[in-house]
């Protein structure tokens, strides 16, 4: 070939590669364009892909099939739910978040796939303007401090779902040992009030422990906390909103040095400090008493699912923290496509009873089976489609268990609206410009919060070496600034 | 055109080899060298926007600060002090006992027996830390455990096993020897095995006794891989098993102080925010002063005997 010639095929080969690059990107901005407005037409049915917490079941293709065939009739999108076991749940949405996958609706929530921390790092589609123009519905049925409680730096970032709204602190009994040493919890609601029981059960049942506690535990103090399991907190009727070391309340010395007699007398398990969990025990029984968070019949739920009776008296206020309306809620990926349909599928699930019940129970005659209007019974199919219902949205359209009294809806009702809103609900401290800090402080109290708060170690030793190795993490810095984001949150709140 | 024929020719005729090498090699561009290019990500304040790709590239940029969390406190010396005593140790006593080790059973007359012996100590290498910590809990449980049980039959007082730093640098250094040197043993045990024999009997006809053959023979054949694999153990010098660190001791808060190292400390202090940029720096600090120790101790090796040197 002739330099010319090789030149002129080197040219013309370099301008059909370049022209082939360049024109399929232009086909790829076609094809996107093409499918942002075939959203726009009700022609279009669109499949929503949504990812749920809970054991992956049997039956939830066949369940799916269903559910799709009545919202692609009434919304014109049909569902996908993956199930995502609940160990595995934080590490698997994280992967997915990060690598940019394809999901429309996600379940989220303060110990799940963390809510705030997720909405902060861009994983999440603000959902105020959706909800006024989609989710009427959905702002009719919630109660508002669901909305005002989980707003993420001014806006909502997911919807939560519709159950017990405020947080109270109760002390749970094992009936069957308070009544063995006709013992009665009246008058008993601080955490001293409960030593003389503490006393008797470890004198007559040398077996069981008095007081069940593990590394989780916190004695109720009247603080709201900033964070969970971090040392700053504000006093719950506190009109200065002023941010202080938890350590330094006299509230939290009392507490910790009653816990440390507790723990001296022998009436806290030795290894309190340690222990991941306490459903071992609990299984077993031989446990007196324990602190819980309660709902409405919990006792009764309790009792079922340990196979003896519970019985409890409360020991706080019911209000209604951050953290309580941040236990359920499903949030709009930041990158979904479909994300006005999937307002409405939610805005659908949580007020339309079928599609609630059908999503929770399964299929009516297969899974389970109406009992009259209200109530059904689990039919044996069941155990192919067993789902967290607390999680899926709106609890209180679902039908009663064949146990629970006609009213339980409406005793949730008058729970939630009994409650009072805690001082810091609706704000979120961002800890983004003191990261650094926060963590030197985890790993510092960490160090000591679990053995403190079990009553494990002496606080009058312990208390002043920790807020030393606190401040030296860091925690004034953080101190200031969860001030200042307070402050100003007060003043735009005019609280 | 000739270099390419010659390379072809090349790949043509070990192409058995290149094919064993294969998975492995995939394995490592997959993890070990395409993640490389993340490291960016430690400079970083990653946030969500879109693909994984596009995150990274729309994420600010923040120089140094996510490397501060590091070295902020006093616990960065106590973590930093932590991680490379505990693996000087576990390196020096491990290498000293595999070795021994493998010659024991290498001179063990009833192969079969010594079969048994082998699997037997190789089997712990394969369980979890998580089971391994609830063994350890079995025995040092403060009312239930073996140990208290068996100090209070003799007499003696219990003890608080999960409060007390003092006893834990050498629990964690017995619990990590029998779980890994089974497995290093195995290593230096199959090149025992690869020893010319007739060595050891011009030993036997010169009048040279067991330890005389083990001191001029064994050794000496075991050096070269004896300093590959601790020049390769020094490359993870600032690397600790955080199973063996986190799950063994119940993440007790008392005994941070010895038992608190670089792995711990980032998964406890990331554990609320979840800020990927500063896990991802804590991972480079790791791997950066692995580099700078494994060619530091590469070259001085060198300057004793070339051949032992990895590269």
């Amino acid at each position: 070939m002739s330099s010319t010639r090789k030149k002129l095929t080197f040219g013309l080969t370099s301008i059909l590669a370049a022209s082939l690059v360049l024109g399929a990107c232009g086909n790829n901005k076609a094809a996107d364009n093409s499918a942002a407005s075939g959203n726009g037409d009700k022609g279009e049915t669109v499949e929503l892909s949504w990812y749920t917490i809970g054991t992956p079941q049997k039956d939830v293709d066949k369940v799916m099939e269903e559910v799709s065939k009545y919202t692609k009739e009434k919304i014109g999108a049909t569902v996908k739910m993956t199930m995502i076991d609940w160990g595995d749940y934080n590490q698997k949405m994280q992967v997915l978040t990060a690598s940019g996958a394809s999901m429309d609706i996600m379940f989220t929530a303060s110990w799940a796939f963390d809510y705030v921390q997720n909405a902060r790092k861009g994983a999440f589609a603000p959902i105020d303007e959706l909800l006024d123009q989609y989710g009427k519905g959905i702002k009719e049925t919630l109660d508002p401090a669901f909305l005002e409680g989980s707003k993420v730096d001014g806006k909502n970032y997911g919807v939560p779902a519709n159950k017990e709204l405020p947080a109270q602190e109760v002390w749970r009994f094992n009936k069957n040992i308070l009544e063995e040493n006709n013992l009665s919890f009246e008058g008993v609601r601080t955490l001293e009030s409960l030593e003389p029981l503490l006393k008797t059960v470890k004198e007559n049942n040398p077996d069981v422990i008095p007081f069940q506690v593990d590394k989780n535990f916190m004695p109720y103090v009247p603080y709201d906390y900033l964070i969970e399991k971090f040392p700053l907190a504000v006093k719950l009727d506190d009109t200065e909103y002023k941010v202080v070391n938890v350590f330094e309340t006299p509230e939290m010395k009392q507490a910790l040095a009653t816990m440390n007699k507790y723990y001296k007398a022998g009436y806290v398990p030795t290894e309190a400090a340690t222990l991941e969990s306490s459903s071992d025990v609990q299984a077993t029984g031989l446990w007196f008493a324990d602190k819980a968070t309660t709902q409405p019949f919990a006792d009764n739920v309790w009792s079922t699912s340990y196979g003896y009776p519970i019985i409890s008296t409360p020991q706080s206020d019911a209000l209604v923290y951050n953290l309580s309306v941040m236990g359920s809620m499903q949030a709009i990926s930041a990158n979904s496509k479909h994300k006005e349909k999937a307002m409405e599928f939610l805005n659908l699930l949580n007020t339309d009873p079928v599609l609630r019940n059908m999503v929770d129970s399964g299929i009516e005659g297969t899974h389970y089976k109406k009992v009259d209007d209200t109530h059904m019974e689990n039919l044996p199919e069941s155990k192919n489609y067993d789902m967290p219902t607390f999680s899926l949205g709106n609890v209180m359209l679902t039908y009663l268990n064949p146990g629970d009294p006609d009213n339980k809806w409406e005793e949730f009702k008058s729970y939630n609206d009994a409650g009072q809103p805690a001082i810091l609900l609706g704000f979120n401290f961002d800890p983004s410009k003191v990261s650094t800090e926060i963590a030197a402080v985890q790993n510092a109290k960490e160090a000591f919060w679990a053995p403190l708060m079990t009553g494990t170690v002496d606080p009058e030793a312990y208390v002043p070496k920790a807020i030393e190795k606190l401040q030296a993490a860091g925690l004034d810095k953080i101190m200031a600034e969860a001030q200042s984001q307070l402050d100003a949150w007060k003043a735009a709140n005019n609280k | 055109m000739k270099a390419l024929g010659r390379h072809l020719k090349d790949i043509n005729r070990n192409k058995a080899m290149l094919l064993m090498v294969l998975p492995a090699s995939l394995w490592f561009i997959c993890f070990s060298y395409l993640p490389m290019l993340g490291t960016i990500i430690s400079f970083k304040e990653y946030r969500f926007s879109g693909s994984f790709l596009s995150s990274i590239i729309n994420s600010k940029w923040v120089g140094f600060d996510n490397f501060k969390f590091l070295f902020r406190t006093d616990d960065a010396y106590i973590i930093t002090r932590n991680t490379i005593l505990y693996n000087a140790v576990f390196i020096f006593i491990g290498l000293v006992l595999a070795v021994a080790m493998a010659i024991v059973l290498s001179e063990i007359a009833n192969k079969r027996l010594a079969k048994w012996y082998q699997t037997g100590m190789f089997m712990p290498y394969f369980l979890s830390w998580v089971i391994v910590g609830y063994f350890v809990y079995s025995f040092l449980s403060y009312d239930r455990g073996m140990i208290n049980k068996i100090a209070i039959a003799l007499g003696a007082d219990p003890t608080q096993w999960y409060s007390e730093p003092k006893y834990w640098p050498l629990i964690i250094v017995l619990v990590f020897l029998w779980k890994s040197l089974g497995y290093n043993s195995v290593i230096y045990l199959a090149a025992i095995m690869g020893i010319d024999k007739s060595l050891y009997e011009a030993a036997m006809i010169d009048g040279a006794n067991k330890w005389q053959q083990i001191r001029n023979i064994t050794l000496p054949m075991l050096t070269p891989l004896m300093t590959i694999l601790t020049l390769l153990a020094i490359g993870r010098i600032f690397y600790a098993d955080f199973g063996l660190f986190y799950q063994v001791t119940r993440d007790s808060g008392t005994l941070y102080s010895v038992t608190n190292v670089i792995d711990t400390y980032v998964y406890r202090g990331l554990k609320t925010t979840g800020e990927i940029g500063m896990s991802t720096a804590a991972g480079l600090y790791q791997s950066f002063v692995g580099f700078v120790l494994v060619i530091t101790s590469n070259y001085i090796v060198r300057r004793f005997n070339k051949d032992n040197a990895l590269f």
